[in-house]
């Protein structure tokens, strides 16, 4: 009767378990690349784009800590931080991450660095 | 640097019925979660000084549009209605730029519900939830959970961090803006880190500061006979998801369920033909699940569930026992670990003393905030009357609060006839300068004396 009762408390507490903690990301978008709270500069990297390898979908990125290549997958988000020329911020794409712009990453896992959550990229111009 | 605290060294734990092991299994989970330590006065006021006064240069929108201080820090229609047309918060029936995909003013106005895109801004016409506006009482004890603070109706409302101090840059984003461009610096300004510090200070401040612990020495028969079904795990089962009341499986772990109230038939927001689209709560895409609300502060703070889909709550109540629960997979879960295979299923008068236990509670929580309100007005009055007087002008809502919670469910005539005393002399205090503390003092007895209908010795 014990088994049971431990099992109906672990799976209570699990039911209303999510795997992850979350920062929701609709309004994220909108956050200009280096204000985003608690997370710029402590889960992110900003610097410039020094490579893009297109065939294994990375990009490096040349920051004040040296170069990093991070992964971009389908899950990770894209978006065009256009704040500097007072326009709309926009969903982006691979094609965006362009070599010399400048990028803030945000890792899925802030100690392996390796895989992109989301990517900001500074658009200056039309 | 914020010093961390555990909320499993401040409260103990919760009391589930089921055995000392459900607890002890579901405290397994959880961790020691950060919350910061209670924060000086001078951080706090300044939070609410933001939070009231302060519209981030936007679209003249602060957090209390929506969450009235007077009103439990929520909104609701009747409330809604009391306003003047050019409030802040009717901005898209008179700002030309917010006219379309901002807000539902017809739903707004008629059922308290507030148009969000928790699902991403490409597809403003068909990709958005409708929300009512949750109270922002009692977060210190209702929103820690082991993967990051809940926040919001499905625990995902902040960005960046997902944290509460977080949670007013995306607000402000969503609710404030001048266009729907939603360009920072020409549409709004984003807080700073100093305004966000005191936010959540402010925040963190408001109502309860601690778990209740059941069972309480309740005097009323009906209410008595609630908070015995509300604890009893092969009945109620209410104290599985809210123990102690509150918004916890476990201290420090607020959970999300999917619950089936996205199931409800008849929900009235639908029912006016109004593009209402399904509510996929929790991420993007959602999993279906919200996050536990407390229930401390839930008589007086409705309408209920995140889509204001219930109006009283004995309705809410009663939702348990609804196929919309029964069928969901917290309905399944619940019965699959029944001896009779029984979700809930509570009758007609089960349902009403579940509800009476709530109101009592709730009463209780609003006699406690009010008599605090009122001692702190007494010490404020002789060098800042205006302060002491705002103070008062809350205690009389509370008390508004407590008659109308005891009162709607026909409970404690004799609690209601202090209160309606109490409340007499608040209204003559806010109105008198010689005889402020002397009235003010009355009012305290008269709260006393309802409390002493209600709970036996101090709880």
């Amino acid at each position: 009767m014990r088994i049971v009762l431990i099992v109906f408390g672990v799976a209570i507490a699990v039911l209303g378990m999510s795997l992850h903690a979350h920062g929701q990301k609709s309004t994220e978008r909108y956050i200009p690349i280096g204000q985003s709270p608690g997370v710029s500069q402590k889960l992110t990297s900003i610097g410039e784009i020094a490579d893009v390898d297109q065939l294994k979908r990375t990009v490096t990125l040349l920051g004040p800590a040296g170069q990093q290549t991070v992964s971009i997958t389908d899950s990770t988000r894209i978006w065009l931080d256009r704040t500097k020329i007072k326009q709309t911020n926009l969903t982006g794409t691979f094609a965006d991450l362009q070599k010399g712009r400048r990028v803030e990453v945000k890792y899925q896992d802030a100690q392996t660095r390796q895989v992109a959550d989301w990517v900001k990229v500074e658009i200056t111009g039309p | 640097m914020r010093a961390a605290f555990c909320l499993s060294n401040r409260f103990p734990f919760v009391r589930l019925r089921v055995s000392g092991a459900l607890v002890a299994a579901a405290a397994l989970l959880v961790a020691c979660n950060s919350m910061p330590p209670d924060p000086p006065s001078d951080l706090v006021a300044k939070g609410r000084d933001i939070f009231f006064n302060e519209t981030f240069n936007g679209n003249g929108r602060t957090c209390g549009s929506c969450h009235r201080e007077e009103r439990n820090f929520t909104i609701d229609p009747a409330f809604i209605a009391t306003l003047p047309n050019n409030d802040a918060l009717f901005v898209a029936e008179f700002n030309p730029n917010l006219k379309q995909n901002f807000e539902n003013p017809r739903l707004m106005r008629e059922f308290g519900l507030i148009l969000e895109n928790l699902d991403g801004f490409d597809d403003l016409a068909n990709r958005f939830t409708m929300r009512g506006v949750p109270h922002v009482l009692a977060l210190r004890t209702s929103i820690a959970n082991p993967q990051g603070p809940r926040t919001g109706w499905s625990g995902d409302g902040a960005p960046a961090d997902g944290s509460l101090r977080s949670f007013a840059v995306g607000a402000v984003i969503q609710h404030f803006t001048k266009t729907l461009n939603r360009v920072s610096g020409v549409d709004f300004r984003l807080p700073t880190d100093a305004e966000l510090d005191a936010l959540e200070a402010f925040q963190l401040s408001l109502g309860r500061q601690n778990e209740l612990q059941l069972p309480l020495r309740l005097r009323g028969t009906v209410a008595k006979r609630g908070q015995e079904i509300f604890l009893d795990n092969n009945l109620g089962k209410c104290n599985v998801c809210h123990g102690n009341a509150g918004a916890n499986v476990a201290p420090g772990n607020n959970a999300n369920f999917n619950t089936g109230v996205e199931d409800l038939p008849d929900q009235p927001a639908r029912l006016t033909g109004e593009k209402v689209p399904r509510d996929d709560g929790f991420g993007v895409p959602g999993d279906g699940t919200f996050n536990t609300p407390t229930l401390v502060e839930a008589a007086d703070t409705g309408p209920f569930f995140h889509n204001n889909a219930i109006e009283t709550i004995e309705g809410a109540v009663a939702f348990y026992n609804g196929q919309a629960f029964n069928n969901s997979p917290s309905g399944q879960f619940l019965a699959s670990t029944d001896p009779n295979g029984i979700g809930i299923r509570l009758d007609g008068t089960q349902v009403v003393e579940v509800a009476a236990f709530l109101r009592v509670i709730n009463t209780l929580e609003n006699i406690r905030l009010t008599v605090d309100l009122l001692n702190r007005s007494e010490a404020l009055r002789s060098f800042k009357y205006e302060e002491a007087a705002r103070l008062l002008r809350l205690a009389q809502a509370e008390t508004g609060d407590s008659i109308s919670v005891l009162a709607g469910g026909g409970l404690h005539p004799e609690a209601v006839l202090h209160l309606r005393e109490s409340k007499r002399l608040i209204h003559r205090a806010i109105d008198s300068f010689f005889s402020q503390r002397d009235l003010t003092r009355k009012a305290i007895e008269e709260q006393e004396k309802a409390r002493a209908f209600l709970i036996e010795g101090k709880g």
